[in-house]
């Protein structure tokens, strides 16, 4: 069967091949004159599949002469489930893609070099302008996206912009209680101090809650006033790269420092005591009961609480602030936006129209397909404004948010796309824009982002046997000295020990190799 | 010998071939959901990739087996797995046995038929809302058993993150949400024992408590050990639904248990392989432990599974 399989996408590269290049013409996008059906596998977010139905995707098969068919059902809540389901049956669609749990850039490169997709870079390189003008422009993502074995295996979405998310804090209660924004860690400390003792919201009790935050990520972020990370990506206890080496930022001394000063801050009350139960509606609850004083959440939607409870909880001001300067008296943001989203598409082995599909993918990355899959259908959703799309005051002013309204037509979807940030930045409100700029203004913010390296078999193989063991210890470690139930110093030396039994240094190794091989030693 | 076996198989088909016609979907049920599957058992010990298929994917003998028995964590969640059912056991065992004795000693109609429905009604609530019920009763802010504990000038706990507390809680919660309920087999039981021996025994004199221990006990014991048997064939098994909604990394110490870890490693990681392995290690120990409690209770007390 593994042979039949090899053979025929070895055919059917041999057919492009012997075709020639092919160049697209600019005024044109007809892929073909006679319209071509193919099949498509895509759940996404674990309740979309992809349809023609959508008004976008109409528009581009009008535009391209190609009709992407659904064969995902929806009668999975799971689109994990879905894309692993279709793998087993071995029955593969034309097109597979969606955004699934747990991404699914590694599934697109592992299961590509066991033969199910094809590699995408010579069909790219003869077929598709766009796209490889694009990868010419931005090599980091190639390199991203790229198998071990160099090839190209998938189309990602590509997100756009920089800042995703920011501090937030109670400006009112800041003035309130003759306070300014704190600049640094001491500042910081007695701004929360005054938070938690002097009743910013008045109701005699002492019921605010300082420091909170919604996901598991933010709830120890606090860490990098001790220029300890996180994270190396938007990946909750990613790995990071420190001068060129494959770290886990839970392993460094500065981590050491700062998860014990956290585990103090939470002890004298200064972060939210169920930091770790409260769950996803936590800004809802500390905003809208006025008692939550400062949190790191995304720019966008954070934003929106001030506007939206100024009735409720009258003067309320939640507003970004400049990350506080560190005990090291340098700033930076931890978080930064995801270069490369492990969702897109990718040709499978069974695909009798290869080049026809390289070019419905190079499409989306062409102008006009860029802004069909950002802004939607022109004269409906937006119109073109001193040559740049800009969406209508209908889109703007409607009580749903710019982009369910677009996910409904089929914009903004996580097919292999360029998201263009412009879209985004047209409603976004003042206050984020604002923070936004003061973030842009600050030099050198953002910190390197762990783009992901694509293991072989073998490296996947000692990555898989120790790493779920080693997240899940150093899981529990961290919320076992936060939440105080064992002293930093006195376990430190225990747990990196643990880690090293875990198989810490055999993870490492693998990934640096993989890591080398990748991005290129330096 | 196989031929008179036949035979004689033939003739009963004939004569009782409605109790075998009524069998039949049963065993069609065990033939597709439970035997074929097993085939599928022997990714545990392959390098297993969807795409390549069970067939298509290499063997790697026990190499699973040795990454799991190697893996610390799975050691702790097997240790943890055994110690939450083996305490499960001892607490939660005996309460559906009081409960039904209960029961049949309320006088008022009416006042069992209440307290019956009352104490089965928990059964029928999804694991999300009970372990959503009991996050809120036991948040340290808000929660109703911290109000309770800081208003008698106690401390606050906050039960959920510490791992001491965690079997206390899952097994308390378990008890109040499944003893009613498991209480019926006992109930139907004691309905079976005949009314003769209690007349008999109030002839001559016997108390309400006497007959309770002298009668309703020792006809009920039969069931009681099946039960018991079938709860230990299920001692390496925890189901993950519940653990999951109430654990934290902070208690993975005293929580984290089998099905967890396969829920993290395999289905997450998709290492459908190294989950089967799991799977099928905690199988053979169970099978292992049905047995021994079944040759026990052979010897002891006559009653057994088979």
């Amino acid at each position: 069967m593994r042979y039949i399989r090899d053979t025929l996408a070895l055919l059917a590269t041999c057919a492009l091949l012997q075709s020639g290049p092919v160049y697209a013409q600019d005024a044109s996008t007809k892929i073909t004159d006679d319209p071509l059906e193919l099949t498509i596998h895509f759940h996404f977010r674990d309740k979309y599949v992809y349809t023609e139905d959508w008004p976008v995707e109409k528009k581009a098969a009008e535009w391209t002469g190609i009709h992407v068919k659904n064969v995902a059902s929806l009668a999975t809540s799971s689109s994990r489930d879905a894309f692993n389901l279709l793998m087993a049956s071995g029955n593969l669609p034309d097109i597979v893609g969606g955004d699934v749990t747990g991404g699914l850039k590694d599934d697109f490169i592992r299961y590509g070099m066991e033969g199910a997709f094809m590699p995408l870079d010579d069909l790219i390189e003869q077929n598709a302008p766009n796209l490889r003008k694009f990868f010419d422009e931005h090599p980091i993502v190639r390199q991203a996206i790229s198998a071990p074995d160099g090839h190209i295996y998938f189309i990602p979405y590509v997100p756009e912009g920089e800042f995703s998310r920011a501090w937030f804090i109670r400006r009112d209660w800041l003035d309130k209680l003759g306070l300014k924004v704190p600049e640094n860690v001491d500042e910081l400390y007695t701004v929360l101090k005054a938070f938690r003792e002097k009743d910013p919201n008045g109701n005699g009790k002492k019921d605010e809650v300082p420091y909170f935050a919604r996901e598991p990520i933010e709830a120890v972020r606090l860490i990098n006033m001790w220029d300890a990370r996180v994270s190396g990506s938007e990946r909750y206890g990613d790995f990071m790269i420190e001068d060129g080496n494959v770290v886990h930022p839970w392993t460094t001394p500065n981590y050491r420092t700062g998860i014990s000063k956290v585990a103090q801050w939470f002890k004298e009350g200064l972060i939210d005591t169920e930091v770790f139960t409260r769950g996803a509606r936590v800004r809802e609850y500390m905003l809208g009961n006025n008692i939550g004083g400062m949190t790191h959440d995304w720019f966008a939607s954070t934003s929106n609480y001030t506007d939206a409870l100024k009735d409720s909880v009258p003067g309320i001001d939640f507003a970004p602030m400049l990350p506080p300067k560190t005990v090291s008296g340098k700033r930076f943001e931890d978080s930064r936006r995801a270069t490369v989203q492990p969702a897109g598409w990718a040709i499978s082995y069974s695909n009798q129209h290869p080049v026809e599909t390289i070019k419905y993918f190079d499409f989306w990355f062409s102008e006009k397909g860029r802004i069909l899959s950002n802004w939607g259908i022109e004269g409906e959703t937006y119109d073109m404004v001193d040559g740049k799309p800009v969406y209508t005051q209908t889109v703007l002013h409607n009580s749903k948010p710019v982009n369910a309204q677009m996910w409904e037509i089929g914009a903004g979807v996580p097919r292999g796309y360029w998201a263009a940030y412009a879209s985004e930045e047209q409603w976004t409100n003042k206050m984020a824009l604002d923070g936004i700029a003061m973030y842009e203004k600050e030099p050198d913010l953002l910190q390197p982002e762990f783009t992901g390296v694509s293991m072989n078999s073998d490296e996947r193989a000692v990555y898989d046997k120790y790493w779920p063991s080693l997240l899940t210890y150093m899981m529990e470690m961290q919320q076992t000295w936060v939440l105080g139930a064992q002293d930093v110093d006195a376990s430190w030396d225990g747990y990196v020990a643990r880690l090293d039994q875990l198989g810490y240094a055999k993870v490492t190794e693998v990934m640096q190799a993989a890591y080398d091989r990748q991005y290129g030693k330096n | 010998m196989i031929a008179g076996y036949f035979k004689r198989l033939g003739e009963d088909l004939r004569k009782d071939w409605q109790l075998y016609l009524l069998i039949l979907p049963m065993l069609l049920w065990f033939m597709l959901f439970l035997y074929k599957p097993m085939e599928g058992l022997q990714i545990a010990f392959k390098d297993f990739s969807p795409f390549r298929g069970i067939a298509g994917s290499p063997w790697v003998g026990l190499e699973n087996f040795r990454t799991l028995l190697g893996d610390q964590i799975f050691i702790r969640a097997f240790l943890n797995t055994i110690t939450i059912s083996g305490l499960g056991l001892i607490f939660a065992f005996p309460v559906p046995i009081v409960l039904a004795i209960m029961f049949n000693e309320l006088q008022s109609e009416l006042g069992r038929r209440f307290s019956q429905t009352i104490v089965y009604l928990p059964h029928f609530i999804s694991v999300v809302i009970v372990a959503g019920i009991v996050i809120n009763l036991l948040s340290p802010t808000t929660g109703v058993v911290n109000l309770i504990l800081s208003s008698l000038g106690l401390e606050r706990v906050y039960f959920l993150t510490q791992p001491e507390w965690f079997r206390t809680v899952f097994i308390g919660s378990n008890i109040w949400k499944e003893a009613g309920f498991e209480s019926i087999v006992y109930l139907a039981a004691i309905a079976g024992i005949s009314p003769t021996l209690y007349e008999s025994a109030r002839v001559d004199g016997a108390s309400r408590w006497q007959m309770m221990w002298r009668i309703t006990l020792p006809c009920i014991l039969p069931t009681i050990i099946i039960m018991l048997i079938i709860r230990i064939g299920n001692l390496v098994e925890v189901g993950f639904e519940y653990i999951i909604l109430l654990y934290q990394p902070a208690t993975y110490r005293t929580a984290d248990v089998v099905s967890t870890y396969v829920y993290r490693t395999g289905l997450q990681g998709t290492q459908y392989d190294l989950a089967t392995a799991a799977g099928l290690f905690n199988a053979v120990i169970a099978f292992a432990l049905v047995f021994a409690a079944n040759r026990i209770s052979r010897k002891v007390s006559t009653t057994s599974l088979w």
